[in-house]
């Protein structure tokens, strides 16, 4: 095997077997079942997140959209007053489909717009987050049906719901991308968008379907961090989107496109919510997090720039 | 021979975007002024001119970065961690006040000069390097305080309040930094070489130009400037507070974008990201007169950034 792609590969796992094992030995009962149960249910969300950002890194773009979009589908779904847990269905349809909307529209302007990335993505975040505000006035309202608080913190037979929920999620987008022909189109797409198109590819489509598919994935999450918090404010899942983007890029996915697997990516998610939780065993101020997460998002991506260039 | 000197100033004006920062700029003082009869006073818009200041340095520093093909996302916790440095250190020791104006810079400074070796040692992109830098600082910051803290001699206050003639100097001074970096953008060697890095490294490489060392000059200049937006808000507020980067470093994008520079470089004219910075200014101004809320102001600033950039349709680098 060639080494690159060895490093690519297991780099990230061996990432995260040291820091376990530095856990473990800080605090013993930290392999303890009810605490991993606990780091799992807080990666849930965010690992939902990251398989969704993974899909629009891979076509070379950036989502930075995706936690305003969370936040805002929170608000709306407490928006709807629902009592009833026969509403959940419904007011996740209605989640899913206007999370693929602004997916469109981000993918829209990418690629029919030529608009970079960052700045329809940018634009996005800013556009959500003023409609949010204005609807909420900045004090959100609003209830949720207990049946949510049930998919954001209960558990199946010890399994925790949202858990369950993206192993759904990851095994669904692991086939698209992996198995499908769709996947391939991605990974042409993002390793040279002109090559696709000269191949009989649709680039501008298969971008946009990335696009969708990481809008709802947030959409998604958003649900299942509101239902996990318990209360709605606008602020649901800050700081997700820079999250996402360094959980791939630890997990190995390449911002130049094209490269990257989805089990690195959630791999990725799960080491930086165990830095997290690894900060407050040591008993370090939670801030320090900031600082460690710095570090590492470049430790990482210096290893695999070396490791691809080498 | 009048009509060929016109013709001269149009070719020149060829640039869309910068017509059409113009020709919005001009909406909005037209609208203004016929809306609120304060708007359209030249007392206004000295207020206006002041308060502008903090994000016309950040985005002097976040073009210069811009144009060489990079971005800076470190621009915001570098302006926390400067006004804390700066308050903090002051209120201990107040003789040191104007010492520590220049060590701010210096720190500021030494930030940027860490971004761009790391950017250009490692190759990792910036957009990483530079959240990572943000990340950590804003960690700092945040365990030293968690709250405004500090204090400074009343008299810097004169930096953003002080009038020279009625024109405040905080505006004087972002001025004069606008037509310096055009100066050194335009007629000098090393000026000229951030187009070209950001237009084709390789080929500017190929040209005997030191890629490195211009990456180094853009990102150390971002950290300053970004520090001198920290003192300007130091001088504001008088106190170094914890939280006051963060709108600042994506804020500092949109005059960038608005002044028709593209993120992935090689192109734009400074004086574009002035006029950049007056449009959100007097924009923000105008609908703080109209009484229309923040949260529909955010609505507007996104909407002005999606239409920006799709009328300007640039073909060529994303990022």
């Amino acid at each position: 095997m060639n080494q690159n792609i060895f490093v690519r590969r297991f780099a990230v796992l061996c990432i995260l077997i040291v820091l376990i094992s530095l856990a473990t030995v800080v605090q013993t009962s930290f392999l303890s079942p009810s605490n991993i149960q606990d780091i799992l249910t807080q990666a849930a969300p965010l690992a939902l997140v990251v398989l969704g950002q993974a899909f629009v890194i891979l076509v070379r773009g950036l989502d930075l959209s995706v936690a305003s979009l969370m936040a805002s589908i929170a608000v709306m779904a407490t928006a709807f007053n629902a009592t009833s847990n026969a509403m959940i269905p419904v007011i996740f349809v209605v989640a899913i489909v206007v999370s693929a909307f602004v997916g469109l529209v981000n993918g829209f302007l990418v690629t029919k717009r030529n608009v970079s990335p960052f700045l329809a993505t940018l634009a996005m975040m800013i556009v959500l987050q003023g409609i949010r505000f204005y609807y909420t006035q900045g004090a959100p309202s609003g209830s949720l049906p207990d049946g949510f608080r049930f998919l954001g913190t209960g558990r199946i037979m010890g399994i925790p719901i949202n858990v369950l929920a993206f192993a759904l999620c990851f095994c669904i987008l692991g086939w698209l991308l992996h198995k499908s022909s769709f996947g391939r189109k991605v990974y042409i797409t993002g390793g040279n968008p002109t090559a696709a198109n000269l191949v009989g590819i649709y680039a501008d489509r298969v971008t946009i379907i990335c696009y969708v598919i990481c809008s709802v994935m947030a959409g998604i999450a958003g649900l299942f961090l509101v239902g996990f918090v318990g209360t709605v404010d606008n602020w649901v899942g800050r700081g997700y989107e820079l999250d996402a983007i360094v959980a791939c890029v630890i997990g190995g996915v390449a911002l130049t496109g094209g490269k990257g697997t989805l089990s690195g990516a959630a791999v990725g998610a799960l080491i930086l919510i165990l830095i997290f939780n690894i900060v407050i065993i040591l008993g370090l101020p939670v801030q320090a997090q900031l600082i460690i997460k710095g570090v590492i998002i470049i430790v990482a991506a210096t290893l695999f720039s070396k490791a691809s260039r080498a | 021979m009048k009509l060929t000197s016109v013709n001269q100033s149009l070719r020149r004006l060829q640039d869309p975007s910068l017509i059409i920062v113009i020709l919005l700029l001009v909406i909005v003082v037209i609208t203004g002024s016929v809306l609120s009869d304060r708007f359209g006073t030249m007392r206004n818009f000295m207020n206006v001119l002041e308060q502008a200041a903090g994000l016309g340095f950040a985005s002097i520093g976040q073009a210069l970065v811009v144009i060489v093909g990079g971005i800076d996302l470190s621009i915001g916790a570098v302006v926390t961690a400067s006004t804390i440095l700066m308050a903090a250190v002051v209120d201990l020791h107040p003789a040191l006040m104007i010492p520590m104006i220049f060590g701010t810079l210096l720190f500021g400074t030494m930030i940027g000069f860490l971004n761009g070796y790391v950017t250009i040692r490692t190759g990792v992109h910036p957009l990483i390097v530079t959240l990572g830098t943000a990340s950590i600082l804003n960690g700092a910051v945040l365990i030293y305080t968690l709250q405004p803290t500090g204090s400074v001699p009343y008299w810097f206050e004169e930096f953003a309040y002080g009038r020279f003639w009625s024109v405040p100097v905080s505006g004087l001074v972002m001025l004069l930094c606008f037509v310096m970096v055009w100066v050194f953008l335009r007629y000098f060697e090393t000026g000229r070489a951030f187009y070209a890095v950001g237009g084709s490294p390789d080929a500017a490489h190929l040209s005997g130009i030191q890629c490195n060392k211009i990456t180094l000059i853009a990102y150390s200049a971002s950290g300053f400037f970004a520090a001198l937006a920290g003192a300007y808000f130091v001088s504001r507020t008088s106190v170094g507070d914890p939280r006051v980067g963060d709108p600042i470093t994506l804020s500092s994008i949109t005059p960038v974008i608005l002044g028709g520079l593209i993120l992935g470089g090689g192109k734009g004219n400074i004086f574009g990201v002035l006029l950049g910075v007056f449009l959100i200014s007097l924009l923000s101004n105008l609908l703080n007169y109209m009484n229309v809320s923040t949260f529909i102001q955010w609505v507007i600033q996104g909407l002005i950034i999606i239409v920006a950039v799709s009328i300007y349709v640039h073909k060529g680098r994303k990022l």
